[in-house]
C-alpha cells in the first residue's frame, strides 16, 4: 500500500471503531453540544484504552500508539467527525505527561494505569483567589510533618473537582525565597479529610468550576512530584502541554460545521438573506483562521514528537484558536439569540436550564468566554509573545 | 535578540531573490518622478529576465528551468520579503500556466521577446476581435502583448499600435488601462476555462507567498522602530498596548503562514481561496497596525515599512479579493 492508501485505510479503521464502539448516548450529548463530564469521558477513555488507543500523545513505552503526526491528526479529526468526546482530560493531557517526565517509578506504576483506563479522574488545583494570572503568588501552604505534608489554603476555579478523585496542585513550601522557588507540586486524593468542595456557578448556568478548601489536609510526601520547591518547573511544563491542547482543532471544525447547519436551518428563506449571508461570511473567516491554526498545530505536534523546543508555539496556538472559537460561538448566538436568549432559565425553578430548543448555543457562547481567560489568559499570552519578539 | 522572520522556503533561491529585492527597493526608494521610477523598474525587470526567473516553471525544451511550484515560491518569498515592485506572479506563474503547450510562445516568454500583461477580466471577444475596457492591469515596464481571457477563451493581443494609459499602484508597481474596440487578436485556445482558473489561482497563491513574506519584514521593521523610538522617557517597545498590538500582528502573520504553507503543499483551489481570504483579513490588519504604531512616520512615503504596508494592502486586490474568494467558497 502506498502512503495515502495506508492513511485512508487508517481513517476508515478509526471511523469504523468510533461508530461501533463509542456509545450512542455519549455521542448524542457531543452532537447536541451538551456539557461533557466524567460520565462521558471516562467510559470512552476505557474503551479506547482497551483497544490500545488510550494515549496517542504519550510515548509508546507508556501506552502510546507510536503514531506519527499525520495519524494523530486523522485520529482526532475522525473522532470529532463522529461526535466522540475529544480525548482531552486532565489525567491524560496534563498530569500524565508530567508523571512520565518527572515521576518516580512507583508514581508511574500507581497513577498511569488509572489514567489510561479512565478509572482515576483528575482535576487541577493551581489558581487561588489571590493567584490567577500571577500564579507564582499562590499561598496555599504545605508544611512537612514526618512523612506527610500538612496543607492549608484555598483553591479556586477548580474544574471537575466535584467529580474528580485526585487533584494535582501547586502549594507553597518555602516563603523565604524568590516566589517561583518555593513552590511544590503535590497529588492529593480529594477524599482526604479536611477537603471541602463548593460549587461556583458560571454564567452559562452549568457546573464547571469549584472552590476547594483545604484545612490540615495530610498528604504523604510520596505524592510529591520531583523535588520540593521545584514545582514551578513541573507546573509550567504542564501548562505548555495544556496550551498545546489547541493543536487539536478538529473539535473546533466540528463546532463550526454545527454552527453552519444552525445558520442554514435558522435563517432559511429570503427574509433572512442578509443576515444569513453575513453569518456565512463570518463563518468562512473563522474557518480560514482555524485552517491556519491547524497547520500551526501540526508543526507543534511534530516538534513535541521530535523533542524540539516548543518556543512560542503554545502561545501562538492559544492565540490563534481561542478567540476564533469564541467568534463561532458569537455567530451562533447571532443566529438564535433573538429567539432563545429571552428564555434562558425558567423562573419557576424547574432545573438549571430551560428545555428550549437551541438553548445550548447561548450557554456555549457564555462558556466560550472562558477560552481567553483560562490556561493563561490571552493578555498573558501576548505578554509572553511580545517578550520573545522584542527580546525584552 | 529581537524577532527575525523565518522563511517558509529557506535556501539559496530565497536568499538570492531577497538580496536582489532589497537592493532594488533601495534604488527605487530614492526616486520620486514617475518617469524615473518607471525607468528604474525597467532596468530591474531586464535583470530579472536575465536571471531567468520567467522560465522557472517553463520546460527545458523551451529554454526554461523546468522547476517546481516551490522553486518559484522560494523566489517569490525572497522577492516579497523586500517588496520587489515587479510582476513576478503574472509573468512567472500566470503567463506560463496560460501558455502551457504553446512551446514557441513559452520560449519567447523566457527569452523576453514576449512580455505580456495579463488581462483576466473586462474584455470580450467577437469573431476574433476584442472589445472592452480593462483597468489597473499589472504590467511589465514595456509590455509587448496582452494575454487576454474572455470567459473560456484565451487570446494574444499585440500591443503594438494600441494606446494605453499607464499608472502606478499603491505599492509602486506599474499598471495600464486598456481600452479596445474590435481589436484583432490571435485565438490561442477556445476552451481554456480550466487553464484560466488555474492560472488565476496560482497567481493568487504566489501573491499570498509574496505578501506573507512582506508581512514578516514589516513586523520586524515595526519591532525595530518601537525599540528605537523614545517617548515619555522610555522606548515605545516598553508600552504594553503596543507590545500586545505587535503580538497580535505576529499571531495573524503566523496563522496566515500556516495557510500559505498548506496551499503550497497542496495547491487545490480551496486551499488557495482560504489563504487569499485570510490574507485579506490578516494582511489588512498587519498593514494598518504597522502604520498606526509608527505614528506620523507611518504616514510618510519614504519609510520602508510604509512601502511594505502598501504592498500588503495591494496584495488583497490581486487575483480576487476576500469577497471574491468567499463567494467562490460559499458557492461550492
Ligand atoms: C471556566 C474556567 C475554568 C478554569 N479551570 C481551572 C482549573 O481547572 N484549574 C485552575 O487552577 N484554574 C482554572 N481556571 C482559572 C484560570 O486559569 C484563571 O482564571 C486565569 O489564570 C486568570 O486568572 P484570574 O481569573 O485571577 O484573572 P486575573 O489574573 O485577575 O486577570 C483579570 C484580567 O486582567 C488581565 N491581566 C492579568 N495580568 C495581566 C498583565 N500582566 N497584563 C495584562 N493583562 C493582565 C487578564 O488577562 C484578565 O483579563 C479556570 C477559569 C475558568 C474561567
Amino acid at each position: 500500500m502506498d502512503d495515502t492508501a495506508e492513511l485512508a485505510a487508517f481513517r476508515a479503521e478509526v471511523r469504523d471503531f468510533a461508530l461501533t464502539h463509542c456509545p450512542p448516548e455519549i455521542r448524542a450529548v457531543v452532537a447536541a453540544n451538551g456539557k461533557l463530564g466524567r460520565k462521558h469521558w471516562a467510559p470512552w477513555q476505557r474503551i479506547l484504552h482497551a483497544h490500545g488507543w488510550g494515549a496517542p500523545s504519550w510515548p509508546r513505552e507508556y501506552g502510546g500508539t507510536g503514531w506519527d503526526q499525520r495519524r494523530r491528526h486523522i485520529f482526532d479529526e475522525v473522532l470529532a467527525e463522529c461526535d466522540c468526546p475529544p480525548q482531552y482530560h486532565h489525567g491524560l493531557r496534563h498530569i500524565g505527561p508530567v508523571l512520565i517526565e518527572f515521576g518516580t517509578a512507583a508514581q508511574k506504576a500507581r497513577f498511569l494505569p488509572g489514567i489510561l483506563n479512565g478509572e482515576d479522574w483528575w482535576c487541577q488545583g493551581y489558581s487561588e483567589p489571590g493567584a490567577g494570572s500571577d500564579l507564582a503568588s499562590l499561598k496555599t501552604r504545605a508544611v512537612r510533618d514526618g512523612d506527610d505534608y500538612v496543607v492549608n489554603g484555598q483553591k479556586l476555579w477548580t474544574s471537575h473537582a466535584q467529580e474528580a478523585d485526585w487533584m494535582y496542585t501547586l502549594v507553597r513550601t518555602n516563603t523565604e525565597v524568590k516566589r517561583q522557588e518555593g513552590i511544590t507540586m503535590l497529588l492529593i486524593p480529594l477524599s482526604t479529610p479536611g477537603i471541602r468542595v463548593r460549587e461556583v456557578r458560571t454564567i452559562d448556568s452549568w457546573h464547571h468550576v469549584n472552590e476547594v478548601f483545604l484545612e490540615d489536609v495530610r498528604v504523604p510526601a510520596a505524592n510529591r512530584i520531583g523535588e520540593e520547591n521545584k514545582g514551578w518547573t513541573y507546573g509550567k511544563f504542564l501548562l505548555d502541554r495544556e496550551r498545546l491542547g489547541g493543536a487539536n482543532v478538529a473539535p473546533a471544525f466540528r463546532f463550526l460545521e454545527r454552527c453552519r447547519e444552525l445558520v442554514a436551518r435558522q435563517l432559511a428563506g429570503p427574509a433572512n438573506a442578509l443576515k444569513r449571508e453575513q453569518l456565512e461570511y463570518r463563518l468562512l473567516l473563522a474557518e480560514a483562521e482555524l485552517r491556519g491554526a491547524r497547520e500551526l498545530g501540526k508543526a507543534a505536534v511534530d516538534a513535541v514528537m521530535a523533542g524540539r523546543p516548543l518556543g512560542l508555539m503554545p502561545s501562538e496556538l492559544k492565540l490563534s484558536t481561542a478567540d476564533t472559537v469564541q467568534r463561532i460561538g458569537a455567530i451562533a448566538l447571532d443566529a438564535v439569540g433573538e429567539r432563545v436568549a429571552t428564555r434562558f432559565r425558567p423562573v419557576d425553578g424547574s432545573g438549571p436550564n430551560a428545555e428550549v430548543e437551541d438553548i445550548e448555543w447561548v450557554q456555549n457562547f457564555m462558556y466560550l468566554r472562558a477560552k481567553t481567560i483560562f490556561g493563561g489568559s490571552n493578555e498573558v499570552q501576548k505578554n509572553v509573545v511580545a517578550k520573545q519578539l522584542f527580546g525584552m | 535578540m529581537a524577532f527575525e522572520p523565518k522563511p517558509m522556503l529557506p535556501g539559496d533561491t530565497f536568499d538570492a531573490a531577497r538580496r536582489f529585492a532589497e537592493a532594488s527597493a533601495l534604488k527605487l526608494a530614492r526616486l520620486h518622478e514617475p518617469a524615473a521610477r518607471a525607468a528604474e523598474l525597467a532596468t530591474q525587470w531586464a535583470a530579472v529576465l536575465e536571471l531567468g526567473w520567467a522560465g522557472t516553471l517553463v520546460p527545458e525544451a523551451c529554454g526554461g528551468a523546468d522547476g517546481t511550484l516551490l522553486d518559484l515560491a522560494a523566489l517569490a518569498e525572497g522577492a516579497g520579503s523586500a517588496g520587489l515592485a515587479l510582476p513576478l506572479a503574472a509573468t512567472c506563474a500566470v503567463a506560463p500556466t496560460l501558455l502551457a503547450g504553446q512551446d514557441a510562445l513559452l520560449a519567447d516568454l523566457v527569452a523576453g521577446r514576449l512580455q505580456p500583461c495579463i488581462v483576466l477580466d473586462g474584455l470580450t471577444a467577437e469573431a476574433g476581435r476584442l472589445s472592452g475596457r480593462a483597468v489597473g492591469v499589472e504590467t511589465p515596464p514595456a509590455p509587448s502583448h496582452a494575454l487576454v481571457a474572455t470567459g473560456e477563451a484565451l487570446y494574444l493581443l499585440d500591443l503594438a499600435g494600441i494606446g494605453f494609459a499607464r499608472h502606478e499602484r499603491i505599492d509602486g508597481r506599474l499598471t495600464l488601462d486598456l481600452e479596445v474596440q474590435g481589436a484583432p487578436a490571435t485565438l490561442l485556445r477556445p476552451d481554456a476555462g480550466e487553464v484560466i482558473r488555474r492560472a488565476r489561482d496560482l497567481g493568487a497563491l504566489l501573491t499570498c507567498v509574496e505578501a506573507v513574506a512582506a508581512m514578516g519584514t514589516l513586523i520586524q521593521q515595526t519591532i525595530g522602530y518601537l525599540l528605537a523610538r523614545q517617548q515619555f522617557g522610555a522606548a515605545l517597545a516598553s508600552f504594553q498596548a503596543l507590545r500586545h498590538r505587535v503580538a497580535e500582528m505576529y499571531v495573524a502573520y503566523r496563522n496566515l503562514t500556516g495557510l500559505v504553507q498548506a496551499a503550497l503543499a497542496e495547491p487545490s483551489w480551496q486551499n488557495i481561496a482560504f489563504a487569499k481570504l485570510r490574507l485579506g483579513e490578516a494582511g489588512r490588519f498587519v498593514a494598518e497596525q504597522a502604520i498606526q504604531v509608527h505614528g506620523g512616520m507611518g504616514m510618510t512615503e519614504e519609510l520602508p515599512a510604509s512601502h511594505l504596508a502598501r504592498r500588503v494592502l495591494m496584495a488583497e486586490f490581486e487575483y480576487g479579493d476576500r469577497h471574491t474568494q468567499a463567494a467562490r467558497l460559499l458557492a461550492a
